[in-house]
């Protein structure tokens, strides 16, 4: 096994799952994009919606960005910044919908 | 080759240190970005909780077939340059720059996708001052596509440097930096087009 194998294995190993995340990516933001089409509307569609969008960017933060590897607060930074604009926006439709 | 293994197992353990790829001080700046779109998201959903009927009116009139096509182009984008970091990451310069140039390509698709969206907007005689929905919409998506250029910018100037050779797998620090950046700017994108153009 030379050093070039080495270095190139964990590499090519990321492709995979990365072009599977892209593909889930893709169908969700199809799904997101017929419910809109579709003039769904109400608490729960939204609050449907706004979860794929969360799942969705967790996604990219976790694969795209690399930060599942990372030990640490980096690790959270993103899940945290997720769970932060989340909560409001679920909160303020919560409001508009007399919840 | 038991040896050679846990040599690649130290490796792969040294490469997950408590700091994300790309350089540090590009975190930062991505963290001040996500702030201030994180306020940006509350402001236009605490606003609309007071106007509901109103940003659903306004809503419908815009073109969620756009707002599609737009998502998959920086969705692929995002993409591209995964391969490209990787492919700077096993020392291919060349095939990096490829990709690196290919996302370029998208982010300039999405570009032309919106311009044309305002365009239209400007025709119909939109402005900030039409109304509240428009006022967020204009300026929130417009915020984000200053990003998209910055980020191409920042994609454009690694694809080149990537093209003169210039990295290697032990030094490959700025791809995973301009890889950082763009990847928070479709970030912010996933969460900005359901919010405007779906949720209701």
């Amino acid at each position: 096994m030379s050093t070039k194998t080495n270095i190139i294995q964990p590499n090519r190993q990321l492709i995979r799952p990365c072009t599977v995340v892209y593909g889930v990516l893709v169908v969700l933001t199809l799904v997101t994009w017929s419910i809109g089409r579709a003039g769904l509307g109400g608490l729960w569609v939204s609050l449907l919606v706004l979860g794929f969008a969360l799942f969705k960017a967790q996604l990219v933060g976790d694969w795209f960005m690399g930060l599942r590897d990372i030990r640490g607060i980096w690790r959270w930074v993103v899940v945290i910044w997720l769970a932060v604009p989340g909560s409001l926006i679920t909160l303020a439709f919560a409001f508009s919908h007399g919840g | 080759m038991r040896g050679i293994l846990m040599d690649t197992v130290v490796r792969h353990e040294q490469a997950r240190p408590g700091y994300p790829p790309g350089d540090l001080a590009i975190w930062i700046f991505i963290l001040a970005e996500l702030l201030v779109f994180a306020i940006f998201f509350a402001a236009y959903a605490f606003a609309r909780s007071g106007q509901a009927e109103l940003f659903n009116h306004y809503q419908a009139t815009l073109n969620r077939d756009t707002a599609l096509f737009n998502t998959l182009a920086l969705l692929t984008s995002s993409y591209f340059v995964v391969r490209g970091v990787v492919a700077a990451r096993e020392g291919n310069n060349a095939l990096c720059a490829r990709w690196l140039w290919a996302a370029v390509a998208m982010g300039g698709l999405f570009l032309v996708i919106k311009a044309s969206e305002y365009a239209d907007h400007f025709a119909a005689g939109v402005s900030l001052s039409s109304n509240t929905f428009y006022m967020f919409y204009l300026s929130l998506t417009f915020f984000h596509f200053m990003h998209v250029i910055l980020g191409m910018v920042i994609l454009a100037a690694v694809a080149v440097k990537a093209g003169r050779d210039g990295y290697s797998p032990d030094d490959h620090t700025g791809v995973e930096t301009g890889a950082s950046y763009w990847h928070m700017v479709d970030m912010v994108w996933l969460i900005l087009f359901p919010l405007v153009y779906v949720m209701r």
